[in-house]
């Protein structure tokens, strides 16, 4: 098992920052192009806490390098299902995620936390990604090592092109909602 | 918005996503958890999309997945 982790703090309010989560993947976001579909698959409010509940399917188009697609075919569709909790009273937001494709030979388990930060709660969003990527491949450690490697290396790729593309999202969503506010401000003089 | 993995549905995820962002920013955040607005087109979207994870083989696979995601639920669902 490799283990990828990563933490960075957002300059918006963690209601911003949870609201643009669920675009994350817009035409606004141009870096994370291998993310083709995200479908939501339900979605409930727990009575009791107020805690949003979402599973979404996301669907990825990446090639991957020559030996693994030999190793593992050579679709370059893959799927990710991810289960997603909001808690708005903690604002926290926690997101699981795991692979649905090559699942036999890989197991890919990421969670996601974003929070108000410690500094500037009011002000600034703290992430968390931790990612545990194991190898299920019968066969040679050596093999399963290279590819542990590889799903780690691509990982971080995504990782950081998913941070740029989300600040660009982030810019966006507040630049869009200042002039929706500016514009009821003006219908209601 | 993201694009449906089924382009038949686009046109009502469209409509479900944008109805759904609203009301996560402007009642949700906002500490009315419990008006489901969006119900109706989430219904009609799920409709259109089930049919092309059942088509696709996906559904089963989310199955698996379902079951061994379960402690999140325990984890994360419990009060803070």
């Amino acid at each position: 098992m490799k283990v990828f982790s990563s933490d960075c703090t957002f300059d918006y309010s963690w209601d911003e920052v949870s609201t643009a989560n669920w675009r994350k993947y817009c035409p606004w976001n141009d870096k994370s192009t291998h993310v083709v579909a995200v479908d939501t698959l339900s979605r409930t409010v727990d009575p009791e806490t107020g805690i949003l509940r979402t599973e979404r399917l996301i669907t990825c188009n990446q090639s991957v390098p020559h030996w693994v697609s030999s190793l593992f075919g050579g679709n370059p569709t893959s799927h990710v299902y991810e289960i997603s909790y909001v808690d708005p009273v903690s604002k926290k937001v926690t997101m699981c995620s795991s692979n649905l494709t090559w699942s036999n030979v890989l197991n890919v388990q990421e969670t996601v936390v974003y929070k108000p930060s410690q500094l500037k709660p009011r002000t600034t969003t703290e992430f968390k990604q931790e990612a545990q990527i194991t190898a299920l491949c019968g066969g040679w450690q050596k093999i399963k090592n290279k590819v542990e490697e590889a799903s780690i290396e691509r990982f971080s790729q995504n990782a950081k092109l998913g941070r740029e593309g989300f600040e660009a999202v982030l810019e966006m969503s507040r630049r869009v909602f200042g002039e929706q506010h500016e514009k009821e401000k003006h219908m209601q003089l | 918005m993201a694009a449906s993995i089924a382009p038949e549905c686009n046109e009502i995820k469209e409509k479900y996503d944008t109805c759904f962002l609203k009301w996560y920013s402007e009642k949700y955040l906002r500490g009315n958890t419990s008006s489901n607005e969006c119900e109706e087109l989430f219904k009609k979207y799920r409709t259109c999309l089930n049919k092309v994870l059942k088509d696709k083989g996906i559904e089963s696979m989310l199955e698996d997945a379902r079951k061994s995601n379960k402690e999140n639920d325990a984890e994360y669902l419990k009060p803070t």
